[in-house]
């Protein structure tokens, strides 16, 4: 019964909905009238409830070359994971370290697990862009990125 | 028309130095990230959003958008050489671009879309200049209860109208006026959703969405086919075309250039159905139809047409409503309001050198557009040569930094990772992200126009429907979701009769 993947999808939506429904009656409304900051929520709420429904019920639409799109090798789902990875660590370390040296680190790294082999003309780009944006962002825009360790 | 001093003001812009400088930096920068496989011009303009900010907004809205219309001109470019296209308002140019590239007549087919893209934004920016002050002065009528009216159409339009099921972007467009719901309520005051988290009370801004969304979701297609080749083979061969090609070219160009521009015009169709609509028509009436699909001169110059005069149609809504019809056009309308510039039928005449300096900056646009892509495309194609694991670490930091640069809080970061799976996950799932977008960005102002649209009414929700211009749209929008899903739940029980 669950077999066509829109029927997990609309089931996901559903679930959404109800969070999001439990929620909304939970909110608490100020305003005059009866348009409070629930009323919007709560229509949301059970709209998608009744799209998700319809959602459950239509004919399984799908070509092979949709479901062709969600067979992912597992090489790429590991390439994925890694570059998540990569980019929560620039998140992490960006206000520690500085724009230009994490952004340095990234874009080499990045490029290189990726499969990206010519050494120096990825240090080369992986140093160029990040330089050349922060003094974009610093001198002409007035942006201050966070510089970090390295003194300028 | 009594603007005449306010067209004079836009001229005047457009012409200054900072306006050319700027309008061919956008439309340079649009072209060399439209070229790019994947990022259209909602990624191009998402990206160029943390330039803007300290700009006079009359100058960074010519900047944005000669990124909008110079990215839909340079995805052609990929489509023609890789059969890659940049966004989906290319695809049909890939139809009979690729097959004459293929032919060793590269050169020819980027001649003819430069040519064809030329004229039908040249054409449709002299459309736009008529057609925006009309509609500017019907729309300075409408109330709250239109205003409303108009958004539910353009959302459910954009429903209808978007690629694959009705029913999916309508979902999609019901969880973006969720998701812009988180934060607080600016007029109860309530908090909403925000799970106690202080750095949810001003809600989720949109370019982390956008960028999300669009940008790094195509980050994670990217990094599948990181293998394709990008490197186009060999030379492209001559620009010139025959007398006899130029001849060709003229009917499509004269008939996709109105046709673009009025769907363009229409909430929810915009570029790519424009360039598709183009190209079936063309190839209805051609006398050879058999010649389409291999390397036709038509075959290219329709949809080349149609998607820039679709571009500019876009415009209208946007300019002269301040209610954006497409995906694009919504972040174009996100990067105004954070200049605090709210676009709509009173633009025109309190701030008329940024409406007219827009439109005037578009003529000198698309000659900058024509010049780049004639003579120096051969050298802007080398670009596409940039290997993708690179182009992958930097989209990424440009987004990291373009989101960060706004709120200087890596808790964005965060959310613009993951927006960045729902994104990718929408589009495994085949759920349309353009309504999402559209719809962030009009839940706020649609939830406030029904407010003020009851608060007028003393609360009565007929309002709705005593006003004849907003029944009229509420209908109409009705209508275009109810249709195809009727027909896709009756051609269910015939199948299982």
């Amino acid at each position: 019964m669950l077999r066509p993947i829109h029927r997990k999808v609309s089931l996901f939506l559903i679930a959404l909905a109800v969070f999001y429904l439990y929620l909304s009656y939970q909110l608490q409304s100020f305003g005059t009238g009866p348009i409070g900051a629930d009323t919007m929520p709560k229509v949301l709420g059970w709209l998608l409830i009744l799209l998700s429904l319809l959602l459950f019920f239509t004919k399984d639409q799908e070509t092979e070359e949709d479901k062709e799109k969600r067979r992912i090798p597992k090489q790429d789902v590991i390439k994925i994971g890694g570059v998540l990875l990569l980019t929560l660590g620039y998140i992490i370390f960006l206000e520690q370290a500085g724009f230009i040296l994490v952004s340095f680190l990234f874009i080499y790294l990045c490029s290189n697990f990726l499969g990206y082999k010519k050494h120096l003309k990825n240090m080369l780009v992986a140093v160029l862009f990040p330089v050349i944006l922060y003094s974009i962002f610093t001198m002409m825009l007035g942006i201050n990125l966070p510089a970090g360790i390295i003194p300028l | 028309m009594g603007s005449l001093e306010g067209i004079l003001s836009g001229v005047q812009l457009a012409f200054s130095f900072q306006g050319i400088l700027f309008v061919f930096l956008g439309v340079m920068a649009g072209t060399l990230i439209g070229m790019m496989p994947g990022l259209g011009p909602i990624s191009a303009i998402a990206i160029m959003i943390p330039l803007t900010y300290t700009m006079d907004p009359p100058v960074a809205l010519v900047l944005m958008a000669g990124v909008y219309y110079g990215a839909v001109f340079g995805g052609s470019t990929s489509s023609i050489l890789l059969n890659a296209p940049g966004i989906s308002g290319t695809v049909a140019t890939s139809f009979d671009g690729y097959p004459m590239a293929q032919r060793g007549e590269a050169g020819k087919a980027l001649a003819i879309a430069a040519i064809a893209s030329f004229f039908g934004g040249t054409v449709s920016v002299v459309l736009l200049m008529l057609f925006a002050p009309v509609l500017s002065s019907v729309a300075i009528v409408f109330g709250p209860p239109e205003y409303f009216a108009l958004m539910v159409l353009g959302l459910t339009a954009i429903s209808s109208l978007a690629d694959g099921s009705t029913l999916k972007a309508l979902i999609s467009a019901v969880v973006g006026v969720m998701a812009v719901t988180i934060g607080i309520d600016s007029q109860t005051g309530t908090t909403r959703f925000t799970f106690g988290n202080p750095n949810l009370l001003e809600g989720i801004d949109f370019l982390v969405v956008a960028l999300g969304l669009f940008a790094l979701a195509e980050v994670c297609a990217l990094i599948i086919n990181r293998h394709q080749s990008s490197q186009n083979k060999g030379s492209i061969g001559s620009l010139k075309l025959t007398k006899k090609e130029v001849k060709e070219m003229g009917g499509p160009m004269g008939r996709q250039s109105l046709l673009g521009f009025v769907l363009g015009i229409l909430p929810g169709a915009g570029a790519t159905i424009a360039s598709f609509i183009g190209y079936i028509t063309e190839k209805k009436i051609a006398r050879k139809p058999e010649e389409f699909g291999k390397g036709a001169v038509k075959g290219v110059a329709a949809p080349e047409t149609a998607n820039n005069a679709a571009t500019s149609g876009a415009f209208v809504p946007l300019l002269s409503l301040g209610i954006p019809g497409s995906g694009t056009t919504a972040v174009l309308l996100g990067a105004l309001l954070v200049m605090d510039i709210q676009p709509g039928p009173l633009l025109m005449t309190d701030q008329p050198e940024l409406f007219w300096g827009v439109i005037v900056s578009m003529y000198i646009g698309n000659i900058f557009l024509l010049i780049l892509n004639l003579p120096l495309i051969p050298y802007i194609a080398k670009i596409l040569a940039i290997p993708r694991p690179m182009l992958i670490s930097l989209v990424i930091m440009f987004s990291m930094i373009g989101v960060y640069s706004i709120s200087f809080n890596t808790f964005d970061l965060y959310l613009l990772l993951l927006f960045g799976a729902v994104g990718y996950a929408m589009r495994l799932l085949s759920f349309p992200a353009a309504p999402f977008i559209l719809a962030f960005i009009l839940g706020g102002m649609m939830e406030e126009s029904f407010r003020q649209a009851m608060t007028m009414s003393n609360n009565d929700i007929s309002i709705f429907f005593t006003q004849p211009i907003a029944l009229g749209m509420l209908i109409a929008g009705f209508l275009s979701f109810i249709v195809p899903i009727l027909q896709g739940i009756r051609s269910k029980k015939k199948n299982t009769v």
